[in-house]
């Protein structure tokens, strides 16, 4: 017999570790993610990021308010600038997501001259209203997204994205 | 819309919407004095490619950097990629260089040249600023290209 051949003992020996790898594995697994996810997750919860737009500067005509928090891509972790329109709404604040809805374009509030109260995006000229609703006969098939906003310290502070709530 | 798979399952169900290619031209230029310049170069061409995908997400496909060496032939590489993206049947093709070789290279259309700005010593919020400043010189070409 050539001692090149996987004997029956060995190939059964080489299968349970095999399995028993994969039993360990997943035995760990979770509790690997027990002990990283907290420290990853830190930047992604509720928190809110604080801007350098200042509250009592905001009108009723949408501004484009920048800010920069982490993400997390797998485990490459990068800075990413994001934006939203800021506005008063009487003494609310309100903050629209300036994604597009149709491909995911950036809109921009009074980006077409000849429509200077509504968002514009400029890819397939998409068309919204200034609280987000999506104007019909445009490509976008829903409103734009609305982000968490609130006042700190006078500054304006952006939290999470949600579905936009202004469109009834 | 980048060119990896998730982006391009999208583009493949929504071609009549993501009618324009971008494809960045990148020189590597590996000699010790020209290294860092050739890095910065780099940083700042994916810098600003990657801004315009975002405005543009729904329109354009942004295809990796197409990488050749300093010697190259440029008019080789310009009719190898504009043959490779005529396969795709874009409506709009779009360059994007640092690379001033190019300026005398007639076989490409719509190359857009930008001499680089060394943004790498640069704080965060400057470096911001000044690609956005770089941003809105090319946006209303792309405008016009679509109009
Ligand atoms: S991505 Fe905005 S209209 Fe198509």
């Amino acid at each position: 017999m050539s001692n090149n051949r996987v004997s029956r003992r060995q190939f059964l020996g080489y299968t349970l570790t095999g399995v028993g790898g994969f039993m360990a594995a997943g035995m760990l697994m979770p509790m690997v993610r027990f002990a990283v996810d907290p420290v990853l997750q830190q930047k992604e919860g509720g928190d809110f990021v604080l801007t350098d737009q200042r509250v009592d500067e905001v009108t009723e005509e949408p501004v484009r308010v920048d800010f920069t928090f982490e993400q997390t891509d797998a485990w490459y972790v990068s800075e990413v600038t994001s934006s939203a329109w800021v506005y008063k709404e009487g003494d609310k604040l309100i903050a629209l997501s300036p994604v597009c809805k149709h491909l995911g374009c950036t809109v921009n509030w009074a980006g077409d001259p000849e429509q200077p109260n509504r968002f514009f995006c400029p890819c397939h000229a998409g068309r919204y209203e200034k609280n987000g609703q999506n104007v019909p006969g445009t490509p976008p098939l829903g409103p734009l997204d609305e982000y968490d906003v609130q006042e700190q310290d006078g500054y304006v502070a952006i939290g999470v994205v949600k579905a936009n709530t202004l469109v009834v | 819309m980048h060119f990896i798979g998730k982006d391009i399952d999208q583009y493949l169900s929504q071609r009549e919407y993501v009618d324009t290619a971008v494809v960045p031209l990148l020189e590597l230029n590996l000699n010790p004095s020209d290294l860092k310049s050739s890095a910065g170069a780099s940083e700042y061409l994916q810098s600003l490619t990657a801004l315009l995908e975002k405005q543009f997400k729904g329109r354009i496909l942004l295809f990796p950097p197409l990488s050749y060496t300093s010697g190259a032939d440029r008019e080789r590489v310009a009719e190898e990629i504009s043959a490779e993206m005529k396969k795709a049947e874009f409506k709009h093709v779009f360059y994007l260089t640092t690379d001033a070789a190019w300026r005398s290279v007639e076989k490409l259309e719509n190359v857009l040249w930008l001499p680089a700005i060394p943004t790498m010593d640069m704080d965060r919020n400057f470096k911001q600023s000044v690609m956005e400043d770089q941003l809105r010189q090319v946006l209303p070409l792309f405008l016009k290209e679509w109009s």
